[in-house]
């Protein structure tokens, strides 16, 4: 657990274990009972920032311990928070000690929740939660309990839940349904009212008629209503499957995969249950495993190159304002104030590495400490993205040897060298694979000179953290993990298919842009599905075949075969 | 519905990190600030048609990133290029004075006769200023840049930068300076004439024709 107090507007109020929260200080919740004291007054945990991240950091045994502030700051409290595997953390908590984590869906908590005083999400129904005593306050909940407990309470509140979807749910908002579901129909139903005294009276032919049509009507909006509720009830039932699949998963990598981990990482039900994404709770150790530390960096060394460039940046600040013209732009550059400045431009919308945040120190030292490690490599933009997801991820030192060891592989060192001839050849590989896979699409790009520089670089430097989800990104970490550089490039053509057709619409610039931002909402589902339907075959040759085919090729080959926007 | 448009200019946005050149094109083409704003890898894109003099244009511009790292990535992308922002921030000087080497870079790397415009960015943090106006015009006219001190944050002379830029290179085209017929000019002939960049010089005189200037 780690709680880092830092700065003056936001304070971090958990620290699960790869988790943090924060608690706006001085901002009370949004709720309706406005006259509570000061030190009663309920807090809201900024969970906004964090919905788009829960499915990576939360998981089921993730407990948070949270200190709550007062609004006058003079009092703070510590709370336990077991958190949702799926809905994160939203929640709230009052310094009076009792928590209150509103639906999420399976949570057994151990201390009994109030009234729900919030409305976070005032559609979803606030079953009593069911009380289950012996859940660890710190450190991870006993596995055996777990998994057959919460099947059965998933079981009954799926039931509970997809009961009143269909019907008795208006009862419980009676306003709302009227204002969704009868005023249209109230409207429609005009049409078997007579016609005002002035006009001609309807025939009962055309009375009849109206009233047919009428029913119809009727009926189209029911079954419109049916269908609304199926699927409903569908996406809770996928939900649940989904939660109950991350336990069980959970459960085999803990109980059988990480203690054999030599044996059996190869074998074919690891790489199976390895592609649909590692649970959260067990994704930093996997990761580690798997990127290795053929460095051989201790912690030890990790500390002391965290000393060295703690005593660089003192040095500097002390003589900055002198000798600022002279320090050479590149040096100052890879060291000091462009770490600083790309730090805050980290995943700025998550607010935990901004300043004041509670990784911020942290994913400093880590930079700081590689660019002591490796003057040669130095801090190149997009290296905070990657520190940042290992940090999510791991413990300090851990991250940092996942850091520095991953970037040792070739692609990256190719990459973040900014070597050009060699990031040429990856290009060159990735368009073999391009054609290969979607003939169409890669004419397409090739009649509009788009050539794969202007978006892999993108993706490559940053492992797609940037521009995918976070969530998202972190599942094809898992791949890239399990797969090595293949990985990246192959996520990239699944990327390519998933657009594909509306890819094939647009023109140049369309395309560059559409590239360099994706959409929000990438389904991770369909995504995968592309991946996997990619395949890094050609002529029979493998990824690495076809890589180091172009390794051999002469200089000559490489100038022939350039991307025409990296030639010059 | 497509938009017609009589040219299109290839605009490139350059300057050292943290300048604020990302957040540049998103005011120009979102109106507003961009908040949470990463740092760019590469370049990234953005587009937007205009009216200048009268004639419709649209620009498409790359915005490339700072580091001086990526520049070996980033010249490549000047090819080609009518017209360029080179970005600096009034309240680093550092960033003022990596000005000559993208200069050089631009002026070497794209068409010769490239219009740049030079931006003394991040004008609202005027209490922080560590370049003067007077400093900054002085050395935009000694290079014959054109010059203006520009928000991203309030959108203060962000659209002027474009327009001016975009208005200079149209003038060089009518008084017969610059020639979009020639390689890497960095303009097309619109797609009111459903032309291309990248097809052969020979309909050029077809084209003008049918664009309706």
């Amino acid at each position: 657990h780690r709680l880092r107090a830092s700065g003056a507007d936001w304070r971090p109020l958990c620290g699960g274990t790869h988790a943090a929260l924060f608690l706006k200080v001085g901002e009370p919740a949004k709720n309706k009972q406005t006259n509570l004291e000061p030190h009663t007054r309920p807090y809201e945990l900024q969970s906004k920032y964090f919905l788009s991240y829960h499915s990576s950091v939360a998981d089921l045994t993730t407990v948070c311990v949270c200190v709550c502030v007062c609004v006058c700051g003079t009092r703070a409290k510590t709370h336990t928070l077991f958190l949702c595997p799926v809905h994160f953390p939203v929640g709230m908590f009052t310094p009076t000690g009792t928590c209150d984590i509103p639906r999420c869906s399976h949570f057994p908590t151990s201390f009994s929740l109030p009234r729900s005083l919030f409305s976070w999400k005032p559609k979803e129904p606030k079953p009593a939660a069911p009380s289950a005593p012996g859940w660890k306050l710190f450190g991870k909940i006993p596995l055996r309990d777990n998994p057959p407990k919460d099947s059965r309470t998933i079981q009954q509140e799926f039931e509970a839940k997809a009961g009143p979807v269909t019907g008795p749910h208006l009862q419980s908002q009676p306003v709302r349904r009227k204002n969704l579901e009868f005023e249209p129909l109230s409207t429609t139903a005009l049409i078997l009212e007579n016609r005002p005294a002035h006009l001609p009276a309807k025939s009962e032919e055309e009375a009849q008629r109206h009233k047919q049509e009428y029913d119809e009507m009727v009926a189209g909006a029911k079954r419109r209503e049916l269908k609304e509720a199926q699927k409903k009830k569908q996406q809770l039932k996928e939900r649940y499957r989904q939660e109950e699949s991350i336990a069980t998963a959970m459960v085999i990598w803990n109980n059988e995969v990480l203690p054999n981990w030599e044996s059996m990482r190869n074998t074919r039900r690891v790489k199976d249950l390895w592609w649909q994404g590692l649970p959260p709770s067990v994704r930093g150790k996997v990761w580690s495993l798997a990127i290795g530390n053929e460095l051989n960096i201790t912690p030890e060394l990790y500390e002391i190159f965290l000393s060295r460039a703690k005593e660089k940046w003192r040095s500097f600040s002390e003589t900055s304002s002198e000798n600022e013209t002279e320090a050479s732009l590149a040096d100052r550059e890879s060291s000091l104030d462009l770490i600083k400045l790309d730090i805050s431009r980290t995943f700025p919308s998550l607010y935990i590495f901004q300043k004041g945040g509670p990784y911020h120190d942290l994913l400093h030292s880590v930079l700081g400490a590689y660019t002591c490690y490796r003057p040669d490599v130095g801090y190149v933009q997009g290296m905070s993205f990657i520190a940042a997801v290992l940090i999510l991820n791991l413990e300090e030192a851990d991250a940092f040897i996942a850091f520095a060891n991953l970037l040792n592989k070739p692609c990256q060192m190719a990459f973040f060298r900014v070597d050009h001839e060699l990031m040429l050849k990856y290009f060159a590989a990735f368009e073999v694979f391009f054609d290969e896979n979607l003939p169409r699409l890669f004419q397409h790009f090739q009649s509009n000179t788009l050539t794969p520089d202007l978006y892999l670089i993108d993706w490559i430097f940053t492992l797609y953290s940037k521009s995918l989800p976070l969530d998202v990104a972190c599942r094809v970490w898992d791949v890239f993990c399990r797969d090595g550089e293949e990985a990246l490039f192959r996520t990239g053509l699944g990327i390519l298919r998933l657009y594909q057709d509306v890819l094939l619409q647009m023109d140049f610039i369309h395309i560059a842009q559409f590239l360099s931002r994706l959409p929000d909402n990438i389904p991770a589902h369909t995504l995968f599905n592309c991946i996997a339907s990619t395949h890094m075959i050609s002529s029979n040759r493998r990824w690495n075949q076809v890589f180091s085919a172009l390794m051999k090729d002469g200089i000559k080959e490489t100038d022939r075969n350039s991307s025409p926007a990296l030639r010059s | 519905p497509k938009i017609t448009y009589n040219f299109l200019f290839k605009f490139l946005v350059i300057g050292s990190a943290g300048t604020g050149k990302s957040c540049l094109l998103h005011q120009f083409i979102e109106n507003k600030f961009k908040q949470d704003s990463n740092h760019t890898i590469g370049v990234e894109f953005g587009s937007r048609v205009v009216n200048v003099g009268g004639k419709t244009v649209k620009l498409q511009i790359w915005d490339t990133a700072g580091q001086e790292r990526f520049r070996s990535v980033t010249r490549s992308y000047y090819r080609g290029a009518a017209g360029a922002l080179l970005v600096y921030d009034i309240t680093s000087r550092e960033t003022y004075n990596a000005l000559t080497n993208w200069l050089t870079d631009a002026r070497t790397l794209a068409s010769p006769n490239i219009v740049i415009i030079l931006c003394g960015n991040k004008k609202d943090l005027d209490a922080d200023r560590e370049v003067t106006f007077l400093e900054a015009s002085r050395f935009a006219q000694e290079n014959e840049l054109m010059f203006l001190e520009t928000s991203a944050l309030t959108g203060e002379n962000v659209e002027e930068a474009f327009l001016k830029c975009a208005r200079t290179i149209l003038n060089k085209i009518e008084s017969g300076e610059l020639d979009p017929e020639r390689m890497g000019s960095g303009i097309q002939y619109g797609d009111a004439s459903l032309r291309q960049l990248r097809q052969p010089r020979g309909s050029a005189a077809q084209t003008k024709q049918q664009c309706n200037c």
